[in-house]
């Protein structure tokens, strides 16, 4: 799926699944949203020309990182808006304040893979490990 | 999961017996041969943790088709009672009401093969198909309310087929729980620009041909005879069921433990019935139901109004005729034999059809005495296959049947598998041809990554819980 090295992909039977690694909690935030939008599109002719910001709150670290993900899914769906860039500004177990760069869909340019109806609580994983951190996502396309 | 955990009890049933805190036993519906393949994922895993849910009764069940979902697995049939049982959003799905639509034509196979290509290009051009395509139909935030409170009868009145439909989709084309008030601004939102759409995955509308008919009597009185064009439209409530399902799994995600519910997996989050929770998601979940069954409605109309325009010929020429339309995914309360008595249920289908048999008051007086007709559809290049439903199956499975063929290969391997290829021109030496608004989605719905969809069906037959009527073949596919 990509060359990215903190990015393994999970032979869901149904679905599509990842696995994410990074140094940050912060950093496995910015790179979940990255692998999501892989999934959608090639990111690599997305330009960072608009910010958009997001402050979401939920009842733990699991639950924020889907949270986080599916806002970002929301916002590429009803603006028809593709990201390419994430900063995490502020993050703790139940609280985020980050940022989304991107631009709007041009069909001249983008192409969409695929659609992502949701990110699942099945089988969602997040860990701080000895090397860092690491969570494992599934989406239900 | 090893097989030496499941216990034979017939050539076409496996159990899982209980244990831990199963509160029933897990069954699933395959031959020795499906069940190895079947044991491949975790999707009997999944069976057995729907089995700890509370108020859960008789087996939780799994089609031949099943595989590894989310929560439940991909055709499963749980029933919970309705006074102490609890509503999951997972087990029913994100696509709410995801389901199809088997319509019938007078023309012949034979006709329509020369322009064949012609009427598949402007299906295309006519029905928005892929991520993000938004439909015709500009709907204000009101007008979406009474979508989601009218279903099909919402399209029916704007023009969208006509009023004898009604009678040939599952609850008439509306059910009567929808509660707009318990639906979100995201979902609105969500759903305002794609009604009359097809989206992508695994949805289609295809054209096809009646191949085959095992049942001359039940093929009568549905109106197929061999040869007979017949389109299928397979697709759900598009964005806005996926926003109503999210939403409330993460309601509930929050309130489960007040209610000293464990579950295994947090896809499973649930809620009683009777809680302000499960109510409100009954009541969104029934606006999801009412879109989708909207959004087929529209999408056949123009679907009738481009073989029109096709074929230079008058509606009626033409006949396109709505033989049945069904759901497969949907919660829904039914009442069953439990124990030996009728007892009320919430029936949850994920990727599982409803198949009573003859006699059920919920279907057409036309179908009572050979059973409700289910379709199942295949792979893009094999077939399909129109079963009815039968008394075993209200016997033993809450009437309820398989759903379709049933993944075999993960997306990942189908990319892979199709690699080099052009999956659309294979397809067309076959003659089917398909329009995809995307490559990536014909590889990854190539034939080779469903299981052969009449093994499926033959499980069924063999286990009681459906007939077969009739065979169809696909000449052409739109796809997302």
């Amino acid at each position: 799926m990509t060359n990215f090295t903190w990015l393994e992909e999970i032979d869901h039977t149904g679905d599509c699944g990842v696995c994410i690694t990074a140094e940050s909690e912060a950093q496995l935030f910015a790179r979940a949203a990255l692998a999501m939008m892989h999934i959608i599109t090639d990111i690599t002719c997305v330009s960072a020309q608009e910010k958009t910001l997001f402050s979401l709150e939920a009842a733990d670290r699991a639950a924020l990182l889907r949270k986080w993900l599916n806002q970002l899914n929301y916002y590429h769906i009803t603006e028809e808006f593709l990201f390419c860039d994430f900063k995490i500004r502020e993050i703790a177990e139940t609280r985020l304040i980050g940022a989304a760069l991107g631009e709007k869909i041009d069909t001249g340019k983008h192409q969409i893979f695929t659609e992502i109806k949701a990110v699942t609580y099945h089988e969602l994983e997040i860990e701080q490990t000895s090397m860092g951190w690491s969570a494992q996502i599934i989406f239900d396309l | 999961m090893e097989k030496s955990k499941l216990r034979k009890i017939s050539d076409a049933i496996w159990e899982i017996p209980k244990s831990g805190n199963m509160r029933v036993p897990a069954r699933i519906y395959a031959t020795e041969k499906l069940l190895d393949a079947i044991l491949q994922d975790n999707g009997p895993q999944q069976a057995v943790n729907v089995a700890h849910l509370p108020g859960i009764v008789g087996y939780s069940l799994a089609m031949p088709d099943m595989h590894w979902g989310y929560g439940f697995p991909i055709g499963g049939v749980a029933a919970f009672d309705a006074q102490d049982g609890i509503i999951s959003p997972g087990g029913v799905g994100y696509d709410i009401n995801c389901g199809v639509r088997l319509m019938a034509g007078k023309l012949s196979r034979g006709q329509v093969q020369p322009k064949l290509s012609q009427l598949v290009d402007a299906l295309f051009r006519a029905v928005p198909t892929g991520v993000g395509k938004g439909g015709d139909i500009k709907i204000s935030r009101e007008g979406l309310r009474k979508v989601t409170e009218n279903g099909a009868r919402w399209a029916v009145e704007r023009g969208y087929g006509s009023e004898s439909d009604l009678e040939y989709i599952e609850e008439n084309g509306c059910i009567g729980i929808a509660d707009s008030q318990a639906v979100s601004a995201q979902a609105w939102e969500r759903g305002k620009k794609q009604l009359g759409t097809l989206g992508s995955g695994n949805h289609f509308l295809e054209i096809g041909y009646v191949a085959e008919i095992f049942d001359e009597e039940a093929a009568r009185i549905m109106g197929l005879q061999k040869d007979q064009i017949t389109v299928i439209i397979h697709c759900g409530s598009r964005g806005f069921g996926y926003q109503v399902c999210d939403d409330y799994l993460e309601i509930m995600d929050r309130t489960i433990a007040k209610y000293r519910i464990a579950v295994p997996d947090r896809q499973l989050a649930c809620a009683p019935l009777k809680s302000a929770e499960g109510r409100a998601y009954l009541g969104a979940m029934g606006c999801a139901i009412n879109y989708a069954f909207a959004n087929r409605q529209i999408i056949a109309a123009q679907t009738s109004k481009v073989f029109k325009k096709v074929f230079g010929m008058s509606a009626t020429d033409i006949g396109l005729r709505l033989i049945y339309e069904i759901a497969h995914n949907i919660a829904k309360f039914e009442n069953h034999k439990v124990a030996g008595k009728m007892t009320k249920v919430c029936v949850h289908r994920k990727g599982a059809t409803r198949a009573f048999g003859p006699g059920a008051q919920e279907i057409p007086e036309q179908f009572k005495h050979i059973g409700q007709p289910v379709l199942i559809p295949g792979d893009m290049g094999r077939y399909s296959y129109v079963l009815v439903g039968t008394e075993q199956a209200m016997a033993e499975t809450f009437g309820s049947t398989c759903h379709g063929a049933g993944r075999a290969l993960s997306r990942t391997k189908a990319k892979k598998a199709a690699h080099g290829r052009n999956i659309q021109n294979e397809l067309l030496q076959s003659g089917i041809h398909v329009r995809s608004a995307g490559r990536r989605t014909l590889d990854e719905e190539i034939p080779e990554a469903y299981k052969d969809v009449s093994q499926v069906v033959e499980v069924c037959v063999a286990a009681g819980i459906s007939k077969k009527v009739a065979k169809l073949r696909p000449l052409g596919c739109i796809k997302g």
